[in-house]
Order: structure tokens, then sequence, then C-alpha cells
């Protein structure tokens, strides 16, 4: 679980270059698996339509029903899928390489538990549900604030802030259980759905909003992203170089937390994506460059769409939130790491 | 050692004092949590209805309603506060806690499953399955952080909160199925004394016992396993199996606790420290301590609780984790520099 130092993302080598056609090649298999998992969340539903009259009515031609389908209820879902397991698994990989730390997820350092206690906020106040992103947004970055503030004492080093953001949780989790047990039944509900992380229901509008946003902060993630090769040397060396240290170092928490959020306030919050994928990622293709750091988003985008697939059509009940099967999913795997690996925190303090 | 040990032997006799202020602290929040609520009563009604002069509507309220509240709450709060103890005992880690092993969320998925399930909807009927629950949680957090024959607490610590999410996801999914099981579970899924009757205590008390008796039993090893497990070895003390004997402590303590009260965070994590700045590290000092302030701290949690939303009330879980969870970002600045 070590983060190898990479030379080889300042210089071209045979590794890098070995490295770099394996990320393509793995690259292109999750777009392809994306390309063919689309195809078949478009046809599937309660109203079953081959791949092609299918990918017709995405286009707006053929039966006007199905068109309705596809168009109103169908594409939504599987572009908020796409959006927020890309969003996530970005997300995740730089976090965990900004910490150097395998564990600096959004979901451990109470980003998504923030969104959460945004968003049923907005619910208790009974606003509008078109504002619920919006406070699962607030509530992300009230979150980060939240850490940042206690969790910085000259320097935010990895244990204290995954320490710092398991209390950040627990505490917003609590302000969640308190409007949970205040709230009549059918907002409890609401509230409890979207806690777990759901894809149902999503419209065009929210999607549209996150979509933009996502691709900006994406694009300042990449153009920020070289400077973490840099860091990666140390504080010191990096400062040599010419790298204003903390503020880089600011600047890409700032936007992978906005990232984070913005995944959470589609979606929910839901768990492990940004945990497990940069993992599978780094094993299947080695060391962090710009290139995986593509590969994790679409491979993120891969499993959320596979995750919900599953929810939709291979489960006998109706209704599961997503968030479940990728806990479900996550948590096995992540554990298998762990046992398999020596203590990843301890060893290793920044 | 020996100079160790004296000067450890030399401190008890002046711990005492700040004893007896624990003891007087744990009397007055058993009065207040007699005579605060949504109805005050005045003191000297409160002891003759303790005394058997039941007549008043007053009276009523303090023996039928606060006064097996309050002794659910000692018993919760005191199991709390000595599985905290024990649990940041074998694991030498400050921040562990009964939470971190998954209890909380173990029991919750049992009880909401029974709910779904058998359509129960007593607390006293949660009773068997959370504490099943509770216990196959930790135990398998246990098992998880357990590496070449010991615990690792940073991997317990990691498969906790790993097992907890997870749990948690599962219950909303079951919730998310019945409404009427949300309806039923969000109240015992809070975390709360209220509206327990004794009947919800006594069939816990056999385990509560057991626990405790353990736990106060091996407070002396702790001592001798927080000088690191070799040097431990060296002075002869069989390190595994007083582990061993702390998990069952903790696991039986904690189940219990939680299947009367339901999820109650932060008690077992925050007793040990407030009596560790009080009477110091000595575990002899400290087990005993936390069996008083575990209490004190649910005691006036839960009366925070019922005056805060007067003439409603705030379920003590919550309290508690408003509460814990600042406590939990300080201990953790002042541990992880």
């Amino acid at each position: 679980m070590t983060v190898r130092s990479q030379p080889s993302e300042l210089g071209p080598s045979d590794v890098r270059v070995r490295q770099r056609r394996r990320a393509i090649l793995i690259g292109a298999v999750c777009a392809a698996a994306i390309a063919v998992l689309s195809t078949v969340a478009l046809s599937l539903g309660e109203v079953d339509m081959s791949a092609a009259t299918a990918l017709r009515a995405a286009l707006g031609f053929g039966d006007q029903g199905e068109v309705y389908i596809v168009q109103e209820f169908r594409a939504p879902r599987l572009a908020a899928a796409l959006l927020a397991g890309a969003g996530l698994a970005t997300a995740g990989a730089v976090l965990q390489r900004l910490f150097r730390n395998p564990l600096a997820s959004p979901d451990v350092m109470g980003v998504t538990g923030g969104a959460s206690f945004g968003a049923v906020l907005v619910l208790a106040l009974g606003a509008s549900q078109s504002f619920i992103p919006l406070g699962a947004l607030g509530g992300g970055m009230l979150a980060a604030v939240l850490l940042g503030v206690l969790g910085w004492r000259s320097g935010l080093p990895v244990t204290r802030l995954v320490l710092v953001g398991l209390a950040v949780q627990a505490g917003l989790a609590a302000a969640v259980n308190l409007m949970v047990v205040r709230f009549p039944r059918e907002l409890a509900g609401s509230a409890v759905q979207w806690t777990t992380g759901s894809l149902y229901g999503r419209t065009w509008p929210e999607i549209q909003g996150a979509a933009v946003a996502c691709l900006l902060v994406l694009t300042l993630l990449y153009l920020q992203y070289r400077t973490l090769a840099v860091l990666d040397l140390g504080d010191e060396s990096a400062g040599t170089l010419g790298v204003r240290v903390s503020y880089s170092r600011l600047a890409l928490l700032v936007s992978t937390i906005a990232l984070a959020a913005l995944a959470a306030a589609l979606t929910g919050p839901i768990a492990f994506v940004a945990l497990a994928v940069p993992h599978l990622v780094r094993r299947l293709v080695g060391p962090p460059t710009a290139v995986t750091l593509a590969v994790t988003g679409l491979a993120g985008a891969t499993l959320l769409l596979v995750c919900d697939l599953i929810v939709q059509h291979a489960l006998p009940i109706e209704g599961l939130p997503v968030g479940v099967v990728t806990a479900t999913v996550g948590a096995p795997w992540l554990l298998i790491l762990m046992l398999r690996e020596s203590s990843p925190v301890a060893r290793r303090t920044a | 050692m020996t100079s160790a040990d004296t000067t450890r032997t030399a401190a008890v006799p002046r711990r005492i004092p700040m004893l007896m202020l624990g003891f007087a602290a744990l009397l007055l929040c058993v009065v207040l949590s007699l005579a605060l609520g949504a109805r005050s009563v005045p003191l000297g009604t409160v002891v003759q209805a303790l005394l058997g002069d039941g007549g008043s509507r007053d009276a009523m309220v303090v023996t039928g309603m606060r006064l097996p509240r309050t002794l659910v709450g000692l018993a919760v709060g005191a199991a709390l506060g000595l599985a905290g103890v024990v649990v940041q005992g074998i694991t030498r880690n400050p921040l562990a806690a009964p939470t971190t092993l998954g209890i909380n969320a173990g029991a919750g998925l049992a009880v909401v499953i029974a709910i779904y399930a058998l359509h129960l909807t007593r607390p006293v009927e949660y009773l068997g399955f959370a504490f099943v629950g509770a216990a196959c949680a930790a135990l398998f957090t246990l098992t998880l952080g357990r590496r070449a024959g010991d615990l690792d607490p940073v991997r317990l610590v990691l498969g906790g909160t790993v097992l907890q999410l997870v749990l948690v996801s599962w219950t909303s999914a079951v919730l998310l199925f019945s409404e009427r099981t949300l309806d039923e579970a969000r109240f015992w899924l809070a975390g709360s004394i209220a509206e327990r009757d004794v009947d919800v205590l006594v069939p816990m008390l056999p385990t509560l016992l057991v626990g405790a008796v353990i736990g106060l039993a091996i407070a002396p090893a702790l001592n001798t396993l927080a000088l690191g497990d070799e040097a431990a070895e060296a002075l002869g003390m069989p390190v595994g199996r007083i582990r061993l004997a702390g998990m069952v402590a903790v696991v039986l303590l904690a189940g219990s606790a939680v299947a009367v009260a339901g999820p109650i965070a932060f008690i077992g994590l925050a007793a040990p420290h407030l009596v560790r700045l009080v009477l110091g590290n000595d575990h002899r000092l400290l087990v005993p301590g936390c069996l008083i302030a575990g209490p004190v701290l649910l005691l006036s949690a839960d009366i925070l609780g019922r005056l805060i939303a007067r003439p409603s009330e705030l379920e003590v879980g919550i309290v508690t984790a408003f509460l814990g969870a600042p406590l939990l970002a300080v201990l953790a600045r002042r541990t992880a520099r």
C-alpha cells in the first residue's frame, strides 16, 4: 500500500512506456465496458427494448413512449452513475496521493457525511427537493472546513486527519440522526433513502448543473495534478523547485473535496467507491500518473454503473439504494486488502 | 518495578477523596435525574415518593418512570464506562471504544431485522437480538484486529469502521423496505433510556455482572499490559489470556448496555479519559473510577436531553454524540501528532 515514488513521471523510461501502455489498455477496456453497459442500462427496465431501439430512442427517434422512458428516466440515471462514479473515484485517488495514505478518502474524512447532513437539513427545512444538491454541496464543504479547523495544528498529518474525520463524521451523523428521529415518517423515509446513496429519480437539470461543475473541477484538478509529483519529493525539495507547497496542497485539497461533495450531492454518499477504486487501479496499472488518474475515473464510473445495474435488474428486491451494493461489495474487498498488508496508518505518519 | 509499585500503592489513599467526590457527583446525578424533567418535582416529594408515599401524580412520575429510567441509566453507564476502559487497556489504544468494535451497528442491524421480520414493538423484546447482534459484530472486529496472535490497534479501528459502514448501510436498506420498521426502530436507533422499565434491565443483569467481575478482576493485569506485551510476558503474565478475558468482558458489558438502551456512543470513550485526568493511569483506580464516571456522564447527558427540548426531550444517544464528537476531535489532536 506504499505509494512508491515515481521518478518515472519526471523523465521518460522503459517502465514509463510500459505502464502507460497498460494504463491505456485498461482505460480502453473500461471505456468499452461503459459503452456496452450503458446500452444495457438504457434498454432494460419495466419496458424492455432491444439495444438498437434504446439507442435510437436516446437520440429521440422511434416510439414516443419509448423515447420518453429512455430520455427522461434511464438516461439521467445513467449519467448520474457515470458522473458520480468518476467523480468519487478521482477525488479518492487525489486525496490518497495528497496525504500519502490509502485511507484519506472523502468517506473517512467526513465529507460525504457532511453532504448527508446538508441534504437532510434541506429536507428538514421543508425546502424544495431541487435544493438538496446545493445543501449537500454546502454540507460537504462545511465538513471539510471543520476538518481543516479541528485537524490543523502546525500541519495536517494523516493519522490525525483520519481521526478528526471520524469525529466530524460522528457529529454530523448525530445531527442527521436527530432530524430523522424528529421527522414525520415520510420525511424520515426520504432522509434514510438519501443518506444511503441512491441513483433513483435523477432529473436532467440536477445532472446538467453537476456535470458542468464536475467538469470544471476535474479540469482544475488535471491542471494541478503534475505538482503532486513534485510534492511527492518532500516539502523542502518541492520548495527549492519553485513550488509554493502549502498553496498547491490547499488548492488540490479544495478542488478534490469540491469534486467529492459534488458527486455526493448528485447521488448521496455512496460508500467505498472513493476508497476502493484507486486501490484497484493502483494494483492493475501501477504508480499514479495523469493517465492513471483518468483510468481511475473511468473505473469508478464502470463500477458504479455495474452496481446500479445489479441493483435495478439482478436483485429480487425492488428499490434498493445503490450504496448498499457498493458497501457490500467494497467492504470485504477493503478488509482483505487490510488483512494482507501491515497496519497502514501507524507505520506511516506524515 | 518495586519502586513503581510503592509509588502506586502510596498514590491510592491520596486518591480516595477524589473517589468520594465521584460518588458525590453520582449521587447528585441520581437525585437530579429523579427530580428534573418535563415536570419538575420538588425534592421533598421525590424523597417521599421513594419512601413509599406514592399517592400524588408527582410521586407516580418519580417511582413509575424516573426511578426505572435512572436505574437503567446507572447500569448502562457503568457498563459502557467499564467496557471503554477495558477496551482501551487491552488494545493499548486511547481511541478505542466499544463503538469502534461495531457494537452499536451490529445491535442496530439485528434489532431492525427483528422488528421487520417478527413485528416486535417493545424494547424488552429487542434485548436478545440486540445483544447477539452486538456480540457478533464485536467478535468479528476483534478477529479482524488479530495479527500474529495479537490485537493490532490500528487494524481494530479500521476493521471496526469498515464493518460499521456496511452494517449501517444494510440497516438503512431494511428501513427503506418497511415504513413500519422505520417508524418503530428510529427511536430505538437513537439510543435512549426513556420509557425503559426495570423488566428490560433484569434479564441483562447476569451478563452485566459477569462482565463487571471479569473487568474488575483483570484491572491490575492491565497495568502490566500497559508496559508493552514483551515486558508483560517477561514478567510472567499470560498476555493472550488476559486479553481474551478482556474481550469477553467488553462484549458482555457493551452488548448488554446496547441491548438495554440502544446505541449510545462516546460514553465508553470519554469515561476513561475523564477518570485518567483525575485519578492517573493506575488501572486499579481507573477501572473502578470508570464504574462511577460512566453513569455520571450518561445520566448528565440524559438530564440535559430532558431540559434542552422541554416539554419534549432529546434521546440520550443523540446528546452523547453531540458532546462526544468534539471530544474525539480534541483527543485526536492530542494523541496523533
